[in-house]
């Protein structure tokens, strides 16, 4: 058998370990950044003038920055300060503010889309803001806004890679102490960027059916981007 | 030391920065335009063919193919400068996601305007330029400004290559003081004033050339 | 000799005959009307005539030469023909004057101060003058019309087509196009228009031909056509279209 395969299976046990930590900050860090999207968009469509505004810059401050700058800054400049955050905690937290500033703005845009009559009509009958938005600006945005959503969850995914520069144990990381060590590093990159088109795949594939299933007669998404 | 030092010292890696990501988005546009192009064509083999490569583009990590082209190529006998490899790496991706953007804007111009031209005379390069460029450009705006935001915001990773962006001068110095948090701080607030300059670029450029009746999405 | 001359014109898409052998012809400076029911292949018989679409079999010659012969320059075939689309097809990014002088500068290769004042001057025929830097999106349909057929009549054509030019026109537009389309006839331009509107095929044309089901049928007066017309298929159709308005 060829001496790279061989050494893919010896290494399997630390791969797979890796492929988990992968998924599992993928998956916390696309819940957590669906609910703080919603957070932010709600928070976005305050009342009050310096709250909404406050909520807008958040979210360009962190779209406009790079996530490893974020990274960086709690995992490195905390713990002179006393504060000292597993990279799991940083990679968590950094993510989660950095999705959920995405999310807002999808469900923003397509917020904007919305017909508002609709909102004057919920008013009319007499909904509380918080019951409009929960009850019939929600539903709608986050409808119109699944092939962002899911666009981001393949974002996060490959977003991933970026924690292993903190020294976070995922599948990356694995892939590139293999490489370090059996020094074939074309070939066990190449496997790596494999591994990342499967796992994109799957996520698409079950993309297409959540679009399907949560379609709404005159609520379409456009397809993806 | 104060704030505003550290701020000029990690101003000087911003050149970099801006160097790279003008390179990035020069590559992807040439790559992305390219395909939007070949796209049209009706072969089925090409058609496939750039399906694919956008599909696959878009589904490796930058980082990922950065080391496979820096650290990868080597061992099979190609070695590509630090810089050359990151400008290499940006172009492939976001010449994927910007041929997409490009595909969907060319969709929506007219096909009746396109009749129109056929029928006057142009030939396909002419339409090409005269009538699907001008309007696809303007409505790809939100799209391109996006992704163009998306490799500002990959050049960080230049640093794993060696190229002394804002990034690695910013490691460096924490090294030297310890003062991470500062630093790191005054990273993001460069790589946030970089970001609003080329929003508010766009912008403007939107604004100066806009017409009525085509918008982006 | 006439300017276009179409014999047995077939067009079939994929197995579907549209036309079904086709056999007209339109002489210089004159103006025929195209009429019959919807889909019986007006349209395709149009982008046949310059090679929008390119006819299964049958002979088509325009200025003496059969352009259906597999060498022919259609670029150059198609600078001869103006046409005007029933919904304008006017380019979004581009003002009326400079949507009339695209082709006169990249086709025609004109000067643009020569192209302009062309387009000056054709916009006044129509009056248009005022409106030649909006862009499309803030002009009412009718202006839209008359805007696209200054831009197929500027490059000079040999003959104008016009597809249903007036269709997607409400009645009090449809009056403002009908006027000019009036007046290009009256100075004797060549016309080929398809048209379900009886007023404007009677004001523009010499002749109507009638199409039913991929053949023309009759070519008559308006008159002579509409009410003393033998076949039967041809009053009804005229009787359909009368109450259709
Ligand atoms: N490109 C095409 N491919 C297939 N069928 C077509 C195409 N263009 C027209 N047809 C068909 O040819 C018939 C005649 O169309 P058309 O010439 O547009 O009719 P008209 O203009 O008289 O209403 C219709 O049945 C239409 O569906
Ligand atoms: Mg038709």
């Amino acid at each position: 058998m060829d001496a790279f395969v061989q050494d893919l299976i010896h290494y399997s046990p630390q791969i797979l370990a890796g492929l988990k930590n992968t998924l599992l900050l993928m998956a916390i860090m696309s819940v957590t950044g669906i609910a703080g999207g919603i957070g932010l968009f709600y928070l976005s469509l305050a009342q009050n003038r310096f709250l909404r505004r406050g909520t807008e810059r958040f979210i360009s401050f962190f779209i406009g920055t790079p996530l490893l700058v974020h990274l960086f800054l709690m995992y490195y400049g905390l713990p002179p300060l006393g504060i000292r955050l597993s990279a799991f905690a940083v990679a968590v937290i950094g993510f989660t503010i950095n999705v959920s500033a995405y999310n807002a703005r999808y469900l923003m845009t397509a917020y904007n889309g919305l017909d508002k009559t609709q909102i004057e009509a919920a008013r009319a009958q007499g909904f509380r803001f918080f019951q409009i938005f929960r009850l019939i600006i929600l539903p709608q945005a986050l409808r119109l806004s699944v092939p962002s959503l899911t666009n981001q969850v393949i974002q996060n995914l490959k977003d991933t890679s970026v924690a292993f520069l903190i020294q976070y144990p995922d599948f990356f990381a694995q892939m590139q102490e293999i490489a370090s060590t059996n020094f074939q590093f074309f070939k066990t990159y190449v496997a790596a960027g494999l591994v990342y088109l499967a796992l994109v795949s799957v996520i698409v594939a079950a993309a297409r059916r959540l679009e399907r299933k949560v379609a709404l007669p005159g609520l379409e998404t456009l397809g993806r981007a | 030391m104060t704030f505003g030092n550290i701020l000029i010292i990690l101003a000087k890696g911003a050149g970099y920065t801006i160097l790279v990501t003008l390179a990035g988005i020069g590559a992807g546009l040439a790559v992305g335009l390219l395909i939007a192009v070949l796209q049209t064509t009706k072969v089925k083999a090409v058609q496939l063919l750039l399906a694919a490569y956008t599909f696959v583009f878009r589904s490796i990590p930058l980082l990922v193919l950065l080391f496979i082209v820096f650290f990868g190529l080597p061992g099979m006998g190609i070695r590509i400068p630090p810089f050359l490899s990151m400008v290499l790496c940006l172009g492939l991706v976001s010449g994927a996601y910007l041929a997409e953007i490009f595909r969907g804007a060319m969709a929506a111009v007219s096909r009746d305007e396109i009749t129109a031209a056929e029928a006057m005379g142009m030939k396909r390069v002419q339409i090409f330029f005269y009538i699907i460029w001008p309007q696809m450009f303007r409505m790809a705006v939100p799209g391109m400004v996006n992704e163009f935001t998306s490799v500002l915001k990959y050049t960080p990773f230049a640093y794993t290559v060696g190229i002394p962006e804002i990034m690695k001068e910013a490691m460096s110095l924490a090294a030297l003081t310890l003062r991470g948090l500062e630093i790191y701080l005054a990273v993001g607030i460069i790589y946030y004033l970089i970001y609003k300059a080329f929003v508010l670029l766009f912008e403007t450029l939107e604004k100066r050339f806009r017409i009525p009746g085509l918008a982006g999405e | 000799m006439a300017l276009i001359d179409v014999q047995d014109l077939i067009k079939r898409f994929d197995g579907k005959e549209v036309l079904k052998g086709v056999t007209m012809s339109l002489s210089e400076g004159q103006s025929k009307v195209v009429m019959g029911a919807s889909g019986c292949g007006k349209s395709t018989l149009l982008k046949c005539l310059n090679l929008l679409v390119s006819p299964t079999s049958g002979r088509i010659i325009f200025k003496g030469e059969d352009i259906t012969r597999p060498d022919m320059d259609i670029h150059r075939l198609r600078q001869d023909i103006g046409f005007v689309f029933q919904h304008f097809a006017l380019y979004t990014h581009l003002t009326v004057e400079e949507n009339i002088t695209l082709g006169l500068r990249k086709i025609k290769k004109m000067k643009t101060a020569a192209a302009r004042e062309k387009a000056a001057f054709e916009l006044e025929r129509v009056g248009m003058i005022e409106h030649r830097n909006k862009y499309p999106a803030h002009l009412s349909g009718g202006q839209k019309q008359r805007a696209a057929i200054v831009r197929a009549l500027a490059m000079d054509p040999a003959v104008l087509f016009l597809d249903e030019p007036t269709s997607a026109l409400d009645p009090q537009m449809s009056r403002e196009v009908v006027t000019v389309i009036n007046k290009l006839y009256l100075d004797n331009i060549t016309m080929l228009c398809v048209t379900h509107d009886p007023f404007l095929a009677k004001y523009i044309s010499d002749s109507i031909v009638f199409m039913h089901e991929g053949v023309v049928v009759a070519e008559d007066v308006a008159e002579r056509l509409f009410y003393e017309h033998e076949d039967p298929r041809v009053r009804q159709f005229y009787l359909s279209v009368i109450d259709h308005r």
